[in-house]
């Protein structure tokens, strides 16, 4: 009864949770300005994406490789009834993807769609917009990265989907791969 | 090695055969010269005779000449006594020269010449004595007689040399022998002396050095007599004094044997009080060996009930992670709502406000599953404990089983062996009498030994006493076979 004593409080704790937010009004008088984050891990070091940046968020896919010039293109994935170009969000911050584990996918854009897997999941986070801060890209890892963020009790790197669209963009421009699709 | 007496006895066997031959050769000597003496003694006899002889014709040619010159018959009387005589004194000499050849031979001559002589003076006495004057001077001055006494003169004379002769060599030889006795008795005296003072030189220095060493042997096997008497007095005195302890030890000694007896017999009832608490507790185990019986049995239902329940705690894990799970696709499926109501502008607010709910739910529920995890393993941890910790105590259920068992083998072990006790001790008590009775015949034996070593102690003075009169002997001793000796 000791040990399963917790177990029924927290059921009761998150009864109570749910009823609260079921109670309260949807919005309060006065909103703060928030961003809102996923915390991830790439290759074990802490990152944030800005959920705005994304379409959707999935797992477990299967990815079929096929010859590439592009290193970061992993293969394709059908997600959502769609096949969906897989990218590795390591290489682009300057990683080995060849260790790195491929559970996450984050779908960007809502009309070309493209897939960035990561290894690791941690939350989902809103911060206020002045715990942003501009960062100087001086190396590689920081090229697709223009804010830290303070968040889950750590300094977070956010990672520029923007900029990672626009470097995808960029080579498929250059190879031909957006012409294919 | 020859012994002192061998010494002292082949010393004077040789003196006594030095001087026996000494004396032996002295007695030939003088022997030599005794016989030699008495042919020289026989020598004048023999010379004395020739002499006599002669002189006897002379007396009776002197009687016939008186007599014829006067013719008074009392001329005649030497003539008379020397007829009567010559005979004899001839007869005599033959007697005394009979191992003489060449004497006898002369005597043979000389006896004829007597008789002729004495014949003629006879006749010359007759003829005077009838008054025939003038044939009697005829008969004178024939020389007829004269001529018989040159004869007889010269065979006397012949004989007389011949004596002397024997004589000198028979004095000669009286001179050698008596010179031979001379040196055989000087040199075999001096031998002899020189030989016994060697004999005594050796014999006296062998003898001094043997019974010196013997003495100086004794000296100090005297001491070491004196130093062991010391020793032995000092041991008796030791042992006079540890019997004495002995004694006191044994009366100690029997008075604990008499308490030995004593605690005995009360061993003796205690074991019988033991033997009969022993059968109780032989009761008490097998009614114990019952109860732990019963607690084995719940043991192995508390350990039956234990593996289910850590079979229900992985069903709880497996129902949890299938929660997790639900959890996280929640989440996801909250975040793409959130990503689609923020999509849909001004109308999807709401929908993005319950959406947000839902995850943080989501987010609470993935959080409580992470927890309520750990509280599973830590349940599945205490469960694999307490089914450890009751397997062990079914093990050790068994094992007081067994010791149960066990005691109460013992314990009727313990009632046999009580018994065993109970005879051992009701022995240990006759034993002891009995001891007690030998420890007072030792007593009395220890009391006759202190007695013993009481005079073994009287005894080693004693002997050290004679152990110094026997060193002061010898000290003695080697004064008189050392004049200068300190010792």
């Amino acid at each position: 009864m000791t040990l399963l004593s917790p177990i029924t409080a927290k059921a009761a704790e998150l009864r109570s949770v749910f009823d609260q937010a079921r109670a309260a009004p949807f919005f309060s008088g006065k909103e703060e300005q928030t961003e809102d984050l996923l915390a991830i891990r790439v290759s074990r070091d802490a990152y944030a994406i800005r959920v705005s940046e994304i379409s959707g968020l999935t797992t477990d896919r299967k990815i079929v490789a096929f010859p590439s010039p592009v290193p970061e293109l992993l293969g394709v994935a059908g997600v959502r009834g769609a096949l969906v170009p897989v990218y590795s969000l390591a290489m682009f911050l300057g990683y080995n993807a060849e260790t790195e584990r491929t559970r996450w996918f984050a779908l960007c854009g809502a009309e070309d769609p493209v897939a960035l897997v990561f290894s690791d999941f941690e939350g989902y986070v809103r911060v206020p917009l002045t715990e942003l801060y501009a960062t100087e890209q001086k190396d590689v890892s920081r090229t697709h990265v223009e804010h830290v963020v303070r968040a889950t009790d750590m300094v977070r790197a956010v990672v520029s989907i923007s900029l990672i669209r626009k470097t995808i963009q960029r080579r498929c421009g250059n190879d031909g791969v957006s012409k294919e699709r | 090695m020859w012994t002192f007496g061998r010494k002292i006895a082949a010393g004077f066997t040789l003196a006594f055969l030095l001087l026996l031959g000494i004396g032996g050769v002295s007695y030939r000597s003088i022997s030599a010269l005794t016989s030699t003496s008495q042919l020289v003694t026989h020598t004048h006899q023999v010379l004395e005779h020739i002499a006599d002889v002669l002189s006897l014709l002379k007396d009776a040619e002197t009687g016939q000449r008186g007599y014829v010159i006067t013719g008074d018959e009392a001329f005649l009387e030497p003539y008379q006594a020397a007829v009567g005589t010559v005979h004899n004194v001839v007869k005599d000499l033959r007697q005394l020269t009979a191992d003489n050849p060449n004497q006898q031979s002369r005597i043979d001559k000389m006896e004829p010449l007597v008789a002729a002589k004495l014949a003629e003076l006879k006749q010359t006495i007759d003829l005077r004595r009838k008054g025939n004057i003038e044939e009697t001077t005829k008969l004178v001055r024939s020389g007829e007689g004269k001529k018989f006494m040159d004869d007889l003169r010269l065979l006397l004379t012949q004989m007389e040399r011949e004596e002397r002769d024997l004589l000198k060599q028979r004095a000669d030889e009286v001179a050698t022998a008596s010179s031979s006795a001379k040196s055989t008795i000087i040199y075999g005296t001096a031998f002899c002396l020189v030989f016994v003072m060697a004999a005594g030189f050796f014999i006296t220095r062998s003898l001094t050095g043997q019974i010196g060493a013997a003495i100086r042997h004794v000296q100090s096997s005297s001491a070491e007599l004196q130093s062991a008497a010391n020793q032995q007095a000092s041991g008796a005195k030791e042992s006079s004094t540890a019997m004495n302890e002995i004694t006191t030890t044994i009366s100690e000694l029997l008075a604990t044997s008499r308490q030995i007896a004593e605690s005995a017999q009360r061993v003796a009832h205690v074991a019988e009080e033991t033997s009969s608490a022993a059968r109780s507790g032989d009761t008490t185990v097998q009614k114990s060996h019952e109860s732990v019986n019963s607690i084995k049995r719940q043991v192995d239902l508390i350990v039956t009930h234990m593996l289910d329940l850590g079979k229900k705690s992985q069903q709880i894990g497996g129902i949890l992670e299938i929660i997790n799970e639900l959890a996280e696709q929640t989440n996801i499926l909250a975040i793409n709502a959130t990503i689609e109501a923020s999509g849909a502008g001004d109308a999807g607010k709401r929908f993005a406000v319950v959406a947000d709910e839902i995850r943080k739910l989501a987010d609470r529920v993935g959080g409580s599953t992470k927890e309520i995890r750990v509280l599973i393993e830590e349940i599945r941890a205490a469960v694999n404990t307490t089914v450890m910790a009751t397997e062990g105590g079914s093990k050790a259920v068994d094992l007081g089983a067994r010791q149960f068992m066990e005691v109460a083998s013992a314990l009727k072990q313990i009632t046999e062996l009580l018994g065993t006790t109970t005879a051992a001790a009701r022995e240990i008590e006759l034993s002891t009498k009995q001891q007690a009775t030998a420890v007072e015949q030792v007593n009395v034996a220890v009391s006759n030994v202190a007695k013993a070593a009481k005079e073994t102690e009287v005894s080693s003075g004693q002997t050290l006493q004679t152990a110094g009169q026997l060193a002061g002997l010898s000290r003695d001793l080697i004064r008189l076979i050392q004049a200068n000796a300190s010792a």
